[in-house]
């Protein structure tokens, strides 16, 4: 039988806006769950999506997909990966599958509101297979990981991450309801799939893809990269929204949501994706540092698509670029002190050699970072572990829900970012979280840090059994060091020579 | 690589598919050179990726796809494979174009 090709009926069978008999046009579509912000149904019909597909195409398509994921993962289900990867590899599996799998049901629900409430037909079409991507997504980074849980349990975190009350899980809910769960159609559009989609995810899917390449780990990078070509698609949904936006007099309001979720994606990618790539990945096998990968995919491609689109920098580019150089190692810092309260195994990622590249990486590493790193070491060797271990709370910030800190030892920039909004006294890590909260108090203003709910008695007994409870994290779970000190061996007797910044 | 220099590396008008590992990655590199002629295409291999870039506008065609590939290939079939791709992007059935509007 001869089909149509898609391009003879595409744009016939996409225009389904009408005009609604029994109940009014703002009953159908209130304002609240389009986010139209007053821009005119007919207005929105000019929204022509520019990555197109069809339902014949797309079951095709995905078919293909699934089956190169699945017959990867088949292939080399008894390689023995398990068995003789670098623990801090695993670690990082483990990290990945619980700060994600369950954020995809999260975003399926975000991309059904675009297919209900998406004022142009494109988008509701687009957001329909889209939502049919982030179902796929959960379900492959479930059954994924599946197959470790009766070796290791901390890999049914995969699935329990998002119902617990564990810090990295709260700080992962608390940006993923502001970027989309607690949005309207339209501000789904531009900050899950454009600043989102287009932006960062392509920093855990394909940068780390190549990681895992390097590493041999071709199941993981096979599939976060087959992901990522869903992504790819469906993240399109946010340009053509964005140009409505801007053709109607709104860029200010457009070019404030893409502010905001840059600024709340960055946070949550630095502290999964920054010591993944520079602390987590065995030496050997790491592709381009961190700030690498961020100026190879956030700065080369995606600001140059926003600049593109017509809008501008977001206000806090050169602060957010200063950062490159040092909030993620001080988010490594954090993630190896408060390593019990972790479902995954902290890597210290520290040699001699790992911290001749940090410090070519990054100049200046040794006389800052290093200087904390020289005391853990040090207290290690002397067989105190008991030094290394958590015995005070973080002051964390009421944004990002992530420890308050910056750069140690020469260099020293750490401080609090304070702010006093009707009688409570709220704590930021930079100018721009707090910036984020003043843009919406009424928004932020009642969440309760994990650290805020301890000292409000919530969490008990109050000390750190209770806040492990608190945490769902059990014996078996709570994270430890991923190569149980023994990294630290190459320091003993051999006081580290500095490479020089 | 100081801060200023990576805040400027927006400058750029680079555009094109960044593919998986795929076995269809040779062809399209060399479906790139034939359908963009007089530009040097660009292809930076991350074994996990490929990136696959030139200035301003890069168009695969399907015709030479299907002969760069040696099978028929449908436009949409590249999906597959795109992890991602630099600049904006046009699909149609005959052939998909990244660009950018304006140059910088």
């Amino acid at each position: 039988m001869g089909l149509l090709e898609r391009s003879d009926w595409y744009d016939l069978a996409r225009t389904t806006n009408w005009t609604p008999k029994y109940v009014a046009e703002s009953e159908l579509f209130p304002d609240v769950m389009t986010g139209a912000q007053g821009v005119a149904v007919e207005k929105w019909e000019a929204y022509d999506e520019p990555y197109k597909t069809s339902y014949p195409e797309y079951v095709r398509v995905q078919r293909e997909k699934d089956a190169g994921a699945y017959s990867v993962k088949a292939a080399l289900e008894r390689n023995r990966l398990f068995e003789d990867a670098d623990p801090g590899w695993l670690s990082i599996l483990k990290a990945h599958y619980g700060a994600i799998a369950l954020g995809e049901y999260a975003a399926m629900s975000a991309e059904a509101r675009m297919t209900r409430f998406g004022r142009a037909p494109g988008m509701r079409n687009m957001a329909t297979f889209g939502m049919l991507d982030e179902n796929r997504h959960a379900q492959l980074q479930l059954f994924f990981p599946h197959e470790h849980c009766p070796k290791d349990r901390q890999f049914d975190w995969a699935h329990k991450a998002y119902h617990s009350n564990e810090w990295a899980a709260i700080a992962a809910r608390h940006t993923f309801d502001d970027l989309f769960m607690a949005r309207s159609a339209t501000e789904i559009a531009v900050m899950l799939t454009f600043a989102f989609e287009t932006g960062f995810t392509n920093m855990q899917f394909l940068g780390l893809a190549a990681d895992a390449a390097e590493v041999g780990d071709f199941t993981f990078s096979s599939v976060i990269s087959s992901i990522q070509t869903d992504e790819s698609r469906h993240a399109q949904i946010g340009g053509p929204a964005l140009q409505v936006l801007i053709a109607d007099g709104r860029k200010a309001e457009a070019q404030k949501l893409v502010d905001v979720a840059i600024a709340r994606a960055w946070r949550l990618f630095a502290v999964l994706t920054g010591p993944s790539m520079d602390y987590y990945t065995p030496l050997a096998h790491r592709k381009q540092s961190f700030k690498e990968f961020m100026q190879e995919w956030i700065v080369g491609q995606f600001e140059r698509s926003l600049i593109d689109l017509g809008l501008d920098l977001p206000w806090y580019w050169e602060k957010m670029i200063a950062e490159f150089d040092y909030q993620h190692h001080a988010y490594q810092i954090g993630l190896y002190y408060w390593r019990p309260t972790l479902w995954w195994n902290a890597a210290a990622g520290m040699s001699p050699e790992s911290r001749d590249w940090l410090e070519e990486k990054y100049p200046g590493w040794n006389d800052s970072f290093g200087k904390v790193w020289d005391v853990i070491t040090e207290n290690v060797l002397a067989g105190r572990i008991d030094l290394t271990l958590p015995e005070t709370l973080p002051v964390v910030c009421n944004m990002s829900q992530l420890p308050i800190c910056a750069i140690p030892g020469n260099g020293w920039n750490v401080r609090d970012y304070p702010l006093d909004y009707q009688g409570r006294s709220y704590h930021f890590n930079s100018e721009i979280d707090r910036w984020v909260f003043q843009q919406d108090p009424v928004r932020y203003r009642g969440h309760m840090t994990l650290v805020d709910r301890f000292l409000a008695g919530q969490i008990q007994p109050a000390n750190l059994a209770g806040a492990l409870q608190y945490m769902n994290l059990a014996p078996g779970e709570i994270g430890d060091d991923a190569h149980q000190y023994a990294w630290a061996e190459a320091f003993r007797n051999r006081p580290y020579d500095k490479k020089a910044a | 690589m100081t801060t200023q220099n990576t805040a400027d590396g927006y400058r750029n008008n680079r555009v094109g598919p960044v593919l998986r590992l795929s076995e269809i990655t040779e062809g399209v590199i060399e479906a790139a050179r034939e359908d963009n002629p007089g530009k040097t295409i660009r292809v930076d291999d991350k074994i996990a990726y490929v990136r696959i870039d030139t200035e301003g506008e890069l168009v695969l065609r399907r015709a030479t796809l299907e002969r760069t590939l040696g099978r028929p290939f449908k436009m949409s079939e590249l999906e597959v494979n795109l992890g991602s791709f630099a600049g904006r992007i046009e699909t149609t059935d005959d052939h998909v174009r990244f660009y950018y509007e304006k140059m910088l």
